[in-house]
């Protein structure tokens, strides 16, 4: 009787340890405290790390501050603008080197 | 008149009888300030040659719902425009216009080619300049377009 109680004992005690094996090996990453914060961490590098989509987003023009000025200004705007950069680029063909290339422009529509 | 347009850039390295026989075929034309020489999509058949005033250059662009015509080049006398004339498919790529009354003259293909045909050498010279008309708006364009990409990288980036 002793040597049956033991054995269920025993067999119990295993059957604990096995749920225990069992349980900590298919528990999901995230549900741990310490994790999460790792996780959110992983997110964020692979969202940064996607290519940009050049060409199918906009550009970030300030829009709101363009629709205040009058179509007429706007559109002598544009045009100072290509003037602008046509000496820009006049210079750079010049003397091509990169800083000419990417020299700055006063040129209010992309500052 | 035709005088000084032998010192355009479409005859640049022509001797004066050489440039004066390509100018004998040229058609010359006053636009009033305003009008339009060629619009974008024509059929092009003449090259033009601008002896006064100035022509802009520009390309439709919707600005606030509106189709606009915004400067893209702005070409002064002694300068060449239209030469999607001798380059296929023939079509104008750009709007040409007249901001103040200008003088051009207008040298149409067949004549040019057929010239060319019986005077090779000017044939040549007149191809070589043309290259660096087309040339130097390639480099604009291409070094425009570069500056662009760079501003957007800039603002994707910040």
């Amino acid at each position: 009787m002793e040597m049956l109680l033991m054995g269920a004992c025993l067999s119990m005690f295993g059957l604990a340890v096995t749920c225990l094996a069992f349980g900590a090996a298919t528990r999901p990453e995230h549900s741990t405290a310490a994790a999460a914060p790792a996780a959110e961490l992983k997110k964020e590098m692979v969202k940064a790390a996607a290519p940009a989509r050049f060409f199918v987003q906009q550009p970030i023009v300030p829009i709101a501050a363009h629709a205040r000025v009058p179509l007429e200004a706007l559109l002598l705007q544009l045009e100072s603008h290509v003037r602008l950069e046509q000496a820009a680029v006049e210079s750079f063909l010049q003397t091509p080197t990169s800083a000419l290339l990417h020299s700055r422009t006063v040129s209010p529509l992309v500052n | 008149m035709v005088k000084p347009m032998l010192k355009a850039d479409l005859l640049n390295g022509l001797n004066e009888e050489d440039a004066g026989r390509v100018m004998a075929l040229a058609k010359r034309t006053i636009l009033t300030s305003g009008a339009e020489l060629f619009h974008l999509g024509d059929s092009a058949e003449s090259i033009y040659l601008i002896a006064r005033g100035r022509l802009r250059l520009t390309l439709p662009m919707q600005v606030r719902d509106r189709e606009e015509n915004v400067l893209v080049e702005e070409r002064v006398p002694g300068q060449t425009v239209g030469w999607s004339a001798l380059i296929p498919p023939f079509r104008f790529t750009l709007t040409a216009t007249a901001p103040l009354e200008t003088e051009v003259f207008a040298l149409s293909r067949d004549a040019l080619h057929a010239h060319f045909a019986a005077n090779p050498l000017a044939g040549y010279a007149v191809s070589m300049n043309l290259a660096s008309v087309i040339g130097e708006r390639l480099q604009l364009f291409q070094t425009m377009w570069v500056r662009e990409v760079q501003r957007m990288v800039e603002a994707r980036c910040a």
